[in-house]
């Protein structure tokens, strides 16, 4: 099925530039990236509460927004476009109760408040319909006003940071319920959020902000396993980002050098001698009992260490282990396994970085790790490396 | 206590309030959304008469309505020594202060509220009735209400340019002035009583309108879910 929502423009906006190209399918699309990457402002400009400087924006065969050398301009006005749109602070009109707010933009119908009421039903609201939103809590007031963005019948609905301010179960709850909107309804939805929970909770798709533009676009899963270049993997905050240099390649794998420890990755297309930027999926790294015969799965790239933190989650507890020469490497384990060993910080390990857990996202030829952009500090990792925890930054002294 | 003007007052202010509610939520409106040029030149003069002596505000709507001014001369507007020149003077003292409050009323309605009820599918026209106006409204009203109050209460321009006429153009604080001038003491002590329970109540009905109470709301809804 062809995209339907084609969104192609830009926009000045002070010291950043927003040039956003992508389409959105019937799907949920999450948009994600630090603050001030340009997410919100996207969605203004889709919803056309901000008027891009140039490009085009259409959905099906109507164009919203049209500003190309040699075809007319087009404006559409934001309440011609019928997009549903939910804000973060709510922006339920306080001067009405719930059942008001759904009718507001279904005035004219005499069907009005018949069909108010059933997206209130729907959202499971309708015992709170004569709430003033002062009255209602911050989950029930978002129904409200997802309930009120559903009565135009739009097409699209854009979710900007809706949920940020509630507590996690109802956000929980709430994702839910825009996966079964989007699929009983057929909806476009692009939902932005700078929390990467949220991202993978609801959405199909994912497309990585950062300073106006995309970095990568694609299936969550995608995204994941291949990180299209250093900056998507620091805004993931994927732990593990290593540098290293190849030092043999062939059919089945590449052999790299870790600044001295020599690992096993798959096949890639890097060049022996070229310095490669790499992540070690940390759900990926194994650890050896040492009392049981190695299974065949922990084949590779075994090193020793020392627990130096652990946490613990619900479903994961992550794991910091110190090597030998003092670099950390982060590992994500299920909270059932290794229940017979003693993980505390002390403590020593042997891990097997699986040779599938090594994935090569850039290569560089022949320099050692180049720095794209001289602006961008961040961009060799050191400075603003995986966010979760600055001192993984596993980029060694030179 | 001089019943003509007492009503006269009444018919003054009046009249001067519906004016000062439309010239001055007009002018709020424009002030609150709209930039333009001068646009700093054009709100001092419309605070000006807060600061400017009585007699100089009188000496100019002498200028602006007096033989050889455009007003008298292109549009035929003959209203000095009328009752209608102390409602000219009534709206100039009493605009300010219903620009001032309807202002930074306008001002504080969200503009993600109008922003989300254009994405509903609402006009601009629409919006303003329905979303910013009812949202404002306190301190509309306050704005209005003060504005009435200190239009009652013009003297000093009023004097000067509606000569003074016992039961045409003679308002009460002017009769006020009369009665103390001719010393009938027991005149005056009602009319003053008169006009201070107006302006009392007028102030205390402001006040209890003005600010956009959020404690205050909160205990009327405790109230009202009980």
């Amino acid at each position: 099925m062809n995209p339907r929502l084609h969104i192609d423009f830009v926009k000045r906006l002070g010291n950043v530039t927003l040039q956003m190209r992508f389409a959105v399918n019937t799907e949920i699309l999450v948009l994600f990236g630090p603050s001030g990457a340009g997410k919100t402002q996207t969605l203004h400009a889709i919803a056309g509460l901000s008027t891009p400087d140039s490009g085009s924006i259409t959905l099906d065969d109507t164009t919203f927004f049209q500003c190309v050398p040699g075809k007319p301009v087009v404006n559409l006005p934001a309440r011609q476009r019928r997009i549903g749109y939910v804000f973060q602070q709510y922006a339920l009109f306080p001067h009405m109760n719930a059942l008001e707010n759904v009718v507001f933009p279904l005035a004219g119908r005499r069907d009005a408040r018949d069909r108010a009421m059933e997206l209130l039903e729907r959202m499971h609201l309708a015992h709170l319909a004569q709430r003033m939103p002062h009255e209602l809590s911050g989950g029930q007031q978002q129904r409200v006003a997802i309930a009120r963005a559903l009565a135009t019948e739009p097409r699209v609905l854009l979710f900007d940071e809706s949920f940020s301010a509630l507590d996690r179960p109802i956000r929980e709850r709430l994702h839910d319920e825009i996966r079964a909107l989007q699929a009983e309804r057929r909806l476009i939805v692009v939902y932005v959020t700078h929390n990467l929970d949220d991202a993978l909770a609801v959405g199909h798709r994912l497309a990585v902000m950062r300073d106006g533009r995309i970095e990568q676009i694609g299936r969550i899963d995608d995204v994941f396993t291949y990180p299209a270049n250093q900056r998507v993997l620091n805004i993931l905050g994927l732990p593990n980002a290593i540098s290293a240099r190849v030092v043999e390649t062939g059919p089945s794998g590449a052999l790299l050098d870790w600044d001295g420890i020599t690992l096993e990755a798959p096949p890639s297309g890097a060049a022996p001698g070229a310095q490669v930027m790499a992540y070690i999926r940390p759900e990926d790294i194994r650890l050896i009992y040492p009392d049981r015969p190695l299974s065949r799965v922990v084949g590779n790239n075994h090193m020793d260490g020392v627990v130096v933190e652990r946490r613990l989650g619900r479903h994961v507890h992550h794991l910091h282990v110190a090597l030998p020469d003092g670099r950390q490497i982060e590992v994500v384990y299920p909270a059932s396994s290794y229940a017979t060993m003693t993980l505390t910080p002390g403590e020593r390990v042997r891990l097997a970085l699986r040779k599938e857990s090594i994935v090569v996202i850039a290569a560089h030829s022949g320099l050692p790790q180049t720095v794209e952009e001289p602006h961008r500090q961040g961009a060799n990792g050191a400075d603003d490396g995986p966010a979760r925890d600055p001192a993984l930054a596993p980029l060694p002294p030179p | 206590m001089n019943w003509p003007a007492f009503w006269l007052s009444l018919q003054v202010t009046a009249v001067a309030s519906v004016i000062i509610f439309v010239v001055g939520l007009a002018l709020a409106l424009l002030l609150a959304r709209f930039r333009f040029p001068l646009k700093i030149l054009v709100e001092t003069g419309i605070m000006l008469p807060l600061v400017l002596p009585p007699s100089v505000i009188g000496y100019y709507l002498l200028l602006a309505f007096g033989r050889g001014s455009p007003l008298f001369e292109w549009f035929n507007i003959r209203i000095l020594f009328t009752w209608q020149a102390a409602v000219a003077a009534s709206v100039v003292v009493g605009l300010p202060l219903m620009v001032q409050s309807s202002r930074a009323a306008l001002a504080n309605v969200d503009p993600l509220l109008e922003n989300a009820a254009r994405t509903l599918g609402a006009g601009e026209v629409r919006i303003f009735w329905r979303i910013t106006l009812p949202l404002a409204r306190r301190g509309i009203m306050a704005g209005i209400i003060l504005g009435s109050a200190r239009a009652l209460g013009e003297f000093g321009a009023t004097l000067m340019i509606t000569g003074n006429i016992p039961g045409r153009t003679q308002t009460l604080p002017v009769a006020i002035y009369d009665a103390v001038q001719a010393q009938r003491y027991a005149d005056a002590h009602l009319m003053v009583l008169v006009m201070t329970v107006l302006a009392f109540a007028g102030l205390i009905l402001a006040r209890q309108l003005e600010p956009p109470l959020p404690g205050r709301r909160i205990e009327q809804s405790a109230e009202a879910s009980v």
